[in-house]
């Protein structure tokens, strides 16, 4: 249960000093808390018996103003340095944690799903900060604060009434962490049907054009409202056990109580204690709850802090899938691209992504690969990308092979523009210049000149510093995909590739897109992948790919010759497209 | 109105369960505090040295025990009810939250992401349930007991009560400059969390945009920036809680404490007074009672604080103008549509279409081409009542359709998609929409005659067969053969194809194509064309070119015409011939 603890060593070394002293003084703190009741009761001796004289009566009211400065000191240092070591390593291990996200390739994101990932840098994140921070504090609580108060009751009171009062709260603090059980389930099942009614209502609004098309908007409510029900419902179920935790500690402690209060008065008559012993007996009967519970919070915060760091650990000592060759050669110029009989497969695939491509491009030179789709195409880029491990075969870039280089040196080269645009929520001319982010004025100028986005720009709210993204406006799927090519181009890389980059722009903007890209890199490497073949018909060469092999190849006109699915693809296109 | 006084006003609708409730906690009170009292009879009168009066002190426990199970019993209830009221108080502004989307123009849900929306029905009535559930019955228990002490308090000794008084202006001051700091920090750590969380989502989706601009670094300062000022805000609410809160409360209770001995030790000093040892003995209880509800007060600020957030949203919401759904229905029509000068803009004089006029009679294929951004989709939201003509009239068999409730007109209508949208549930209940109307039996009739068997007989359960969120599980092709089933099912006066774009295999192409031509029978059908084969025999080709018909006939009228369609047609063959 503890390991948890020894498994954060590194942290607690590190941070040493505050956790001496927020234990140490949290414990001083501990002791200190027993002072104020005795002294009451001492005080209240001396009313009763009267006993009291001015001089008497200072020296109480100065104690209790030493206890109130002392005490204050005490608990503001700790709880500061114990709670800030809290709110360090939660800290610590978010950059941790951004840093290996940033640095992992593709495998690792196959791997885990998003939202795995995210519940780490969220919920298991918390959990690790609570067990450094309120974990040590019901540790101490639990252990050492109980033990001041009971041998505070012990030996300035009574033994044995504290051993006869102090019985039911245990059998309180064991009931609770069982009822607290049962509500974590009946929270789960709750919660999931709130998650239902979630999906149910993202399904709704996204499908809000069909259900109001069909009129179905009655029948929509009647679901929901049926959810909402039952939300309610499984929520009550957790209420009604969530309702028993007051009434029972109630008790619990009310039975303490006439205890205390029966065998206390039996103590008094028999002069075995005073009356203002009775009293500091019942505050300290009171704090002693706390401790009590303190003892299940501190194994819920214990174990859930442990499966946390467990999980968080996992993914930070995840191992790079593609690491950099120890002795990495430098080149100086991307000339050529070559594939040697190169054949890849995914790591979680079960076939062969790629076989037997052999492709050689010069540099200056344009490649157009087509083919259905998962046929190949993007595997193909990615392969450039160095984002797996490499297959078989040779892949070199500039007559040496891409395994010997940096991935560095090699992304240095390319701009890449992706099948699926993603943008940033920034403004679109952070956007674009996340492909080069010193650019100047003029070079950014010419990458929304190339990318055909100067008419959409106008359009736009606020022009360049448009907001997109979840904060801001939405552009149109042809929006982003030329807001990304915006982006590679402004790179001016020695390769440029383009996977299916122009599906969402009209056969009008591609032909226009494709014919700045054809005039502005001249002497420059470009590689196209698409479905419309009219934005490959100017290529060098063009390669057909089918499950991974290339089936045809050759220029537009040889293709066209060779009466295959290229021909028949290219005569289907003829007739469509005419308006989109 | 406030937000707080909207929520107010919710909670009135079910003021029943709430008031029990509130009765209920003030029992529980008023029992709970009996029992100093019970503490001070047994020290007063049956606890002498030497003596002790077994009998009574028995029966006094016993009372006290009592009065315990009594408190416990009345508590077990009071958060029930007050449970009860919260949930339904929430269910309720949940339903009107969701009855209120579905009133909403379209355009709301075009200017805004889905999971905006989606949040203000959840995730926001959530936080207002914590208020009600949370936030507000503690309040309610915390003012009741304190107002119960003082009354016991009183009881006991006014003098020293009135003095004890001092503690409230005190924590008033405390709680309004507590809330006024602690509110802006915990605003700032919630806004920045949910910032860091946000970019690394982000992050993680645009991994390999990141990597292959090379970007890491960059990513990671900006992120490092923002956790390095949660981190400090987080510093700055630490300090501000261990200043204030737990301790502080610590602080007072003392204070109290000093107080009491002070004033009661000069009492015991005055010649002839005798001090009772019980009422010592309750006043300690009491005070030590006294604070524990005042921390729980402190303790809900900041979800106070969230909750309200979260309520302003969603009543701005409920805000929006809506327009009732009416269930007002009429027969089928005919289906004659014509245009009347019709102009439309989304925003104010940038119009998208211009003085359009043209006619589709009952039975007739009306396709509209264009480049994107010429109109083609507005067409679709006008005649669908999504949004309104600007100028003009839209007529079905002679009728202004703005006359007759949106709903009404719809009813008669059906749609194909683009991107067809599923709904997780079945493919019978996607074809149905489970409207009662549509018999199982027409759901097969509508998929066999749009030759949906050939696709979905590899789905093991047929029909049954479970569809996912959006219909991820199935292929464009099928997922397109669905929707047209549904429309199919649905037996539409007026049908609006909207054709899709993506690539689909050429054997799946027939076999819509063939669905279309099955869907067209007999009824109006608008199609937004993106493939000239299926628009070769359309009854008309209205060509359109930035909100204006440029041109209108029969494809073979179109060609003879030589005009934009026909250029269109060359530029195709051109880009060919050029390559």
């Amino acid at each position: 249960m503890f390991s948890v603890l020894f498994k954060l060593k590194w942290f607690f070394k590190d941070h040493w000093k505050r956790y001496t002293v927020a234990v140490g003084l949290l414990i001083i703190a501990s002791a200190f808390e027993v002072l104020p009741p005795w002294l009451v009761g001492q005080s209240i001796d001396l009313i009763t018996m009267g006993k009291m004289t001015p001089e008497l009566l200072m020296q109480y009211l100065v104690y209790f103003v030493g206890i109130i400065i002392i005490g204050y000191i005490l608990n503001f240092v700790w709880q500061y340095q114990l709670f800030g070591g809290s709110i360090s390593i939660e800290r610590i291990l978010r950059t941790k944690l951004n840093r290996k996200f940033l640095n992992m390739t593709p495998t690792f994101y196959e791997k885990n799903r998003t939202g795995d990932l995210m519940a780490r840098a969220t919920n298991d994140l918390n959990a690790v900060a609570t067990t450094a921070g309120f974990g040590i504090m019901t540790l101490v609580d639990s252990t050492m604060y109980m033990a001041a108060l009971i041998i505070a009751m012990g030996t300035i009171i009574s033994w044995k009434l504290t051993l006869v009062a102090i019985l039911p709260i245990p059998i309180l603090a064991f009931i609770m962490q069982y009822l607290g059980k049962i509500i974590h389930e009946k929270y789960m099942i709750a919660q999931d049907s709130f998650g239902d009614l979630n999906d149910r209502v993202l399904e709704s609004i996204a499908g809000v054009r069909v259900i109001r098309a069909y009129v179905q908007e009655r029948a929509d409510e009647k679901k929901f409202a049926d959810m909402s029900e039952e939300v309610y419902q499984k929520n009550m179920v957790v209420e009604r056990i969530d309702a028993l935790f007051g009434p029972i500690t109630k008790v619990g402690t009310g039975i303490s109580y006439v205890i205390a209060l029966g065998y206390g008065a039996y103590l008094v008559s028999r002069g075995e204690m005073t009356v203002g012993n009775l009293i500091t007996f019942n505050v300290y009967l009171g704090m002693a709850v706390w401790p009590m519970f303190a003892i299940g919070e501190l194994i819920n915060v214990m174990q859930r802090g442990n499966a946390s760091l467990d999980r968080v650990q996992e993914t930070l000592s995840y191992e790079q899938d593609v690491k950099d060759p120890t002795a990495p050669v430098q080149l100086k110029e991307a000339t050529s691209i070559g594939f040697e009989e190169v054949g890849f497969q995914y790591p979680l695939s079960q076939v062969k992504n790629l076989q037997n491509i052999r492709v050689n491009l010069q540099k200056g030179q344009t490649l157009g690969i087509v083919g259905k789709t998962g046929s190949g195409k993007t595997t193909f880029m990615k392969q450039l990308l160095k984002e797996y491990p490499i297959g078989t075969g040779q892949l070199t870039i500039g007559d040496i092979a891409i395994s010997e280089q940096t991935k560095d040196q090699v992304l240095e080269w390319i701009g890449y523009v992706p099948q699926d645009h993603v943008l940033f929520s920034r403004t679109i001319r952070q956007n674009i210049l996340f492909g080069k982010e010193d650019a100047t004025e003029e070079e950014l100028e010419e990458a929304i000149r190339l990318a055909h986005f100067q008419q959409d720009l106008m359009n736009l709210p606020m022009g360049l510093q448009t907001l997109v993204g979840e904060k801001g406006v939405s552009l149109s799927g042809g929006q982003k995909q030329r807001v990304s090519i915006a982006r590679a181009l402004i790179k001016n890389p020695e390769i440029l590739l383009l996977d299916d980059s122009l599906s969402a722009v009209d056969a009008k903007t591609e032909a226009k897109i494709i014919e700045n890209i054809q005039n502005e890199r001249s002497g420059k490497t470009t590689i196209i992948t698409t479905h419309r073949l009219s934005g490959i018909q100017h290529a060098d060469h063009i390669i057909v790919l089918d499950e991974g092999l290339m089936v045809e190849e050759g220029t537009h006109e040889e293709l066209l010759e060779q009466n295959g699915w290229y021909k028949e693809q290219f005569d289907r296109q003829q007739l469509e497209g005419v308006s989109s | 109105m406030s937000t707080g006084k909207r929520l107010y006003h919710y909670a009135l609708f079910y003021k029943q369960p709430i008031i029990l409730g509130l009765i209920f906690l003030t029992i529980a009170v008023m029992a709970d505090l009996t029992g100093p009292f019970i503490a001070k009879r047994i020290i007063d009168e049956h606890i002498t040295a030497g003596s002790i009066d077994i009998k009574p002190i028995t029966m006094l426990l016993l009372l006290f025990f009592g009065l315990t199970i009594v408190t416990a019993i009345f508590r077990y209830f009071m958060f029930i009810y007050l449970q009860i009221g919260a949930n339904r108080v929430v269910q309720k502004l949940r339903n009107d939250v969701f009855q209120h989307i579905q009133t909403l123009p379209i355009q709301y849900f075009d200017n805004l992401p889905a999971g905006k929306v989606v949040a203000r029905v959840t995730n926001d009535t959530e936080a207002i349930r914590n208020l009600y559930v949370q936030v507000l019955s503690q309040f309610a228990t915390s003012i009741i007991s304190i107002i119960g002490v003082y009354v016991a308090l009183f009881i006991l000794n006014v003098k020293m009560a009135a003095m004890a008084l001092f503690v409230i202006p005190i924590v008033y001051v405390w709680m309004i400059g507590y809330r006024k700091y602690a509110s802006k920090y915990n605003h700032v750590v919630r806004t920045k969390i949910a910032d860091l969380n946000a970019m690394l989502n982000e992050s993680i989706q645009g991994i390999s945009i990141i990597q292959a601009f090379k970007r890491e670094k960059q990513m990671e300062r900006e992120f490092e920036e923002m956790n390095e000022e949660h981190y400090r805000y987080q510093k700055k609410l630490l300090i501000l809680d261990s200043a204030t809160s737990f301790n502080l409360v610590t602080v007072l209770r003392i204070i109290m404490f000093m107080l009491f001995i002070w004033y009661f030790g000069n009492q015991s000093m005055e010649p002839n007074t005798i001090i009772s040892a019980g009422m010592l003995y309750a006043f300690v209880d009491y005070t030590t009672r006294l604070f524990n509800p005042i921390t729980g007060i402190v303790n809900q600020f900041s979800q106070l604080e969230r909750s309200l957030v979260a309520g302003s949203r969603v009543f701005k919401l409920l805000d929006e103008q809506g327009e009732k759904v009416k269930d007002q229905r009429i027969d089928r029509y005919e289906g004659n549509v014509e245009f009347q000068n019709v102009s439309f803009a989304y925003k104010e004089n940038d119009y998208v279409l211009k003085n359009l006029n043209f006619v589709a009679n009952k039975g007739e294929t009306v396709a509209l081409v264009g480049h994107t951004g010429s109109g083609k989709s507005s067409i679709m939201n006008l005649l669908f009542r999504f949004y309104d003509p600007s100028k003009g009239k839209i007529l079905i068999d002679g009728t202004d359709i703005t006359t007759v409730p949106r709903q009404t007109i719809r009813d008669h209508m059906g749609i194909v998609l683009q991107d067809p949208y599923l709904f997780s549930g079945t493919i019978e209940s996607n074809v149905s929409l489970s409207d009662p109307s549509i018999s199982r039996e027409k759901v097969e009739a509508a998929l066999e005659a749009v030759g949906g068997e050939r696709v979905l007989k590899n789905l093991e359960k047929g029909l049954d067969e479970p569809v996912i969120e959006k219909g991820s599980t199935l292929s464009s092709g099928q997922r397109q053969l669905v929707s047209f089933a549904r429309a199919l099912a649905f037996d539409p006066a007026i049908l609006i194809l909207d054709e899709a774009t993506s690539n689909i295999d050429t054997e799946t192409e027939e076999i819509i194509q063939h669905a279309m031509d099955v869907l067209k029978k007999g009824r109006t059908t608008f199609i937004i064309a993106h493939r000239l084969s299926t628009i070769k025999n359309a009854d008309r080709i209205l060509v359109l070119d930035r909100g204006e018909i440029v041109e209108s006939g029969t494809h073979d009228e179109l060609l003879l015409l030589q005009g934009r369609y026909e250029q269109m047609y060359k530029l195709q063959a051109g880009v060919s011939q050029h390559a």
